[in-house]
């Protein structure tokens, strides 16, 4: 892939260039992701930046941790929704 | 106990780890999170009337969290929005290919960065930010998301893929400002050990 968009890329790349995220958000229609999976497996440096963006999402996705609010977040909230009215068991 | 009540505590009270979890996202504070968490949940009682039962209570719920979230830090929502998501888009070649050039092709897999994502994230502003927590920390899709935001999908998207890219960006120049090992020196590294 050249260094710069200004340089001349060729338009399937470009097209992996613009909607790679649209790609790995599942967010095209199934003829264009068809259209650029197609490209994606035969060209080498397609396949490396997608991969590239696809470690970037798996990144943030890791950041998602289960966590449990402190109880001093709840006993909070339960005293201030008592407080408005909320009668629980 | 009254209907309404049982209901709340039901279908609306399980969800304040969710909840907590989002809060701290945004805010990035123990005691600022508190804070909304409880704010959110006192309003969601107060207009637990406008909840459709049987809909999605945790994107309720954190709906009502980040408008609490915005209006504690007195942020009004932005009235220009960006319509740049191509620019964008085709920014993130050029984040690439500095990433090659660099021998950061892996850097995203480094277990040493995650610290690193923690803070880029937390330096995105806003609006942007809460579009990266809520679609690719949070796994909630696009049309949740702007339902959370009470924006167009297309907004969405567009926050989203400035919010990766100035992330990115973030990134690779902590990396290189950091030192940190380009690939092909790890591999030269474990053929001469």
């Amino acid at each position: 892939m050249p260094d710069t968009l200004s340089e001349v890329v060729p338009t399937e790349c470009m097209e992996v260039v613009l909607h790679v995220w649209d790609y790995l958000d599942d967010q095209l229609t199934a003829e264009a992701t068809t259209t650029l999976r197609a490209h994606i497996i035969v060209c080498p440096e397609c396949y490396a930046f997608q991969s590239f963006q696809r470690g970037f999402l798996d990144a943030l996705a890791g950041l998602r941790r289960p966590q449990r609010a402190p109880w001093r977040v709840k006993a909070r909230v339960l005293a201030s929704l008592a407080e408005a009215g909320l009668r629980t068991h | 106990m009254k209907d309404q009540d049982a209901a709340f505590e039901r279908e609306a009270l399980p969800w304040i780890d969710d909840v907590y979890r989002f809060a701290l996202s945004l805010t990035r504070d123990e005691s600022d999170a508190d804070d909304v968490v409880q704010d959110t949940f006192l309003r969601a009682y107060r207009s637990w009337h406008t909840y459709l039962p049987g809909s999605d209570c945790r994107r309720w719920l954190f709906t009502i969290c980040r408008n609490v979230f915005l209006r504690s830090r007195e942020r009004a929502r932005p009235t220009v929005e960006l319509d740049a998501t191509d620019v964008d888009a085709a920014a993130v070649g050029s984040v690439y290919a500095t990433a090659a050039r660099e021998g950061f092709e892996d850097i995203f897999s480094r277990l040493d960065l995650v610290p690193a994502i923690n803070d880029a994230l937390d330096k995105v502003p806003e609006p942007f930010r809460s579009a990266l927590i809520i679609v690719d920390v949070e796994d909630q899709s696009y049309e949740s998301a702007a339902e959370m935001l009470g924006v167009p999908i297309g907004t969405v998207r567009s926050r989203l893929f400035r919010g990766r890219r100035l992330m990115q960006e973030q990134l690779l120049t902590y990396a290189i400002d950091a030192g940190f090992a380009p690939r092909s020196a790890c591999v030269e590294q474990r053929r001469n050990a």
